[in-house]
């Protein structure tokens, strides 16, 4: 076998499990206040969404082969990646996409680890961010593009980031306040059942819209190595064994379920009631469809716990825990350097090495991390048998952000 | 760069306050019709809502049931190369 096509396979291989972790990672988004507020079983709720997420990465058939573009320079406008990167057949820029795929990775463990909802998209950006930086120096990324649109790190990344959560707290902090002005005095029967469809309906529209979003994202990672390595020519067009891969990973990740952050979103931030979950996935539902309209990028997550905090900030009396809300805003400033970071140091210790075993090297580092991680995960588990208890009683191990011990 | 900024989050705020806010609202007021004439907070009978009440609640249902699935219709043509054109007041799907 053909040692640039053994490498190839790893880099594929790579993008699916950081497709994996983008939907484990982001079940939170959609299903954690259902889950908190008890409109569904936690088993169902995944499930619901992994299926939405499945149909969702099918729908999106728009070509997302540049989604690179957006912050870095290894293809040209078309897709086609840079000509001098692929000069040596194509390891150079496999090296790239590589190392920020493993920064990616590693720092979506670690914040799971921690219960922290962080974005995937910052993270998969941090990575190929300082594997470019490694590779081609500071001229390798696009900081602000050409003024003409949204571009760039600045436009496309940090501006979006700021404001996403703002603007989704204030529209579920609206919607929220409206909720129970106009059903003040109505009977709680009504109320119950009302809204728990309400819930679902709304955060199952923030799971397909999830699946166009998230998936296609890794689509065009797989079809830029694929191109890079002489493998696939037409940028038009994703292989449809690529399509079928990354809709599987990420459903199957977000059937997994990333319960400590479902944890976090549904009882660590906001003590949260259906009509509030209606409100807040309602408002993240419609933050996303519509900025993904207008080609605004910004990240889920960060809309997510935007809506929630913002219903929180609706209802008279509830209470936002800000120590939760102020760690989880750290996690967001230092995903994309993190990340970054780690891809950076991958992308020297591959290409330092070279070849083929340059490669083993970190995709070993990426195994044992991750297993690493996989295992601190054991001694303080949540899933979905405690993921609904008490916040504030629970046991310090399962408050996982404010334990922080990992 | 700042005014596109702007721009974009005017928009986006603007949208998302009318849909993201509005449609639960609406949702809200139909389950204040469903539950017309049974009673309040106290429920102390549990008598079934008044049936004028019922059947503006189910057509307030329906008008937010028709706004979600607009919204997935948009996501979805988008995927097909189609677009949903509001200019005719009536949505209707056009080729990009």
């Amino acid at each position: 076998m053909d040692v640039s096509l053994i490498i190839l396979c790893l880099v594929v291989v790579t993008a699916l499990a950081f497709d994996f972790t983008n939907g484990f990672h982001d079940t939170a988004n959609a299903m954690a206040t259902s889950i908190a507020t008890g409109a569904l079983k936690p088993k169902a709720a995944v499930t619901l969404s992994a299926v939405l997420n499945l149909i969702g990465a099918f729908l999106s058939v728009e070509v997302a082969l540049t989604v690179t573009n957006a912050v870095i320079n290894i293809q040209d406008k078309s897709g086609a990646p840079n000509v001098a990167l692929t000069a040596d057949g194509g390891f150079t820029l496999l090296m790239i996409v590589f190392a920020g795929l493993v920064g990616a990775i590693v720092w979506n463990l670690l914040t799971w680890l921690l219960g922290l909802p962080s974005s995937s998209s910052h993270a998969l950006f941090g990575g190929l961010i300082g594997s470019t930086m490694a590779a081609l120096g500071v001229s390798g990324v696009k900081w602000t593009g050409d003024g003409s649109k949204l571009d760039g790190v600045l436009g496309k990344v940090v501006m979006p980031a700021f404001a996403s959560p703002v603007i989704a707290a204030i529209i579920a902090a609206a919607g929220t306040w409206l909720v129970y002005k106009i059903t003040q005095g109505v009977a709680e029967r009504y109320k119950e059942s009302g809204f728990r469809w309400g819930q679902i309906g709304s955060a199952s529209l923030v799971s397909l819209a999830h699946g166009t979003n998230d998936a296609q994202k890794t689509m065009g990672v797989i079809t830029l190595a694929l191109i890079a390595s002489g493998q696939w020519t037409d940028t038009e067009n994703v292989p449809f064994w690529v399509k079928l891969t990354c809709a599987l990973a990420i459903a199957l990740g977000t059937y997994l379920g990333g319960w400590r952050i479902i944890r976090t979103l549904g009882k660590g931030l906001v003590e949260i009631s259906s009509p509030q979950g209606m409100a807040a996935e309602s408002a993240s539902a419609a933050v996303i469809l519509t900025s993904s309209h207008l080609g605004f990028a910004l990240s889920t997550t960060h809309v997510a716990t935007g809506s929630i905090l913002g219903t929180g900030l609706g209802k008279k009396g509830a209470e936002v825990r800000w120590g939760v809300a102020g760690r989880m805003v750290a996690a967001w400033m230092i995903t994309l350097p993190c990340a970054g970071l780690v891809g950076a140091i991958m992308f020297w210790i591959g290409n330092g090495i070279g070849g083929l075993f340059g490669t083993l090297v970190v995709f070993a580092l990426l195994c044992g991390l991750s297993g690493y991680m996989w295992w601190r995960s054991k001694k303080a588990p949540v899933d979905h048998n405690n993921v609904n208890e008490d916040w504030d009683r629970a046991t310090p191990e399962t408050q996982v952000p404010a334990s922080a011990q990992a | 760069m700042t005014q596109l900024f702007f721009t974009a989050i005017a928009q986006v705020l603007i949208i998302g306050l009318v849909v993201g806010a509005g449609l639960p609202a609406l949702f809200a007021l139909g389950v204040r019709s469903m539950a017309y004439g049974a009673g309040g907070d106290a429920e102390t009978g549990h008598q079934v809502g008044h049936p004028a009440g019922r059947v503006a609640g189910v057509l307030i249902f329906a008008v937010v049931l028709a706004a979600i699935a607009l919204g997935i219709a948009i996501i979805v043509s988008s995927g097909f190369g189609y677009k949903v054109s509001f200019e005719h007041i009536v949505p209707t799907f056009i080729e990009k």
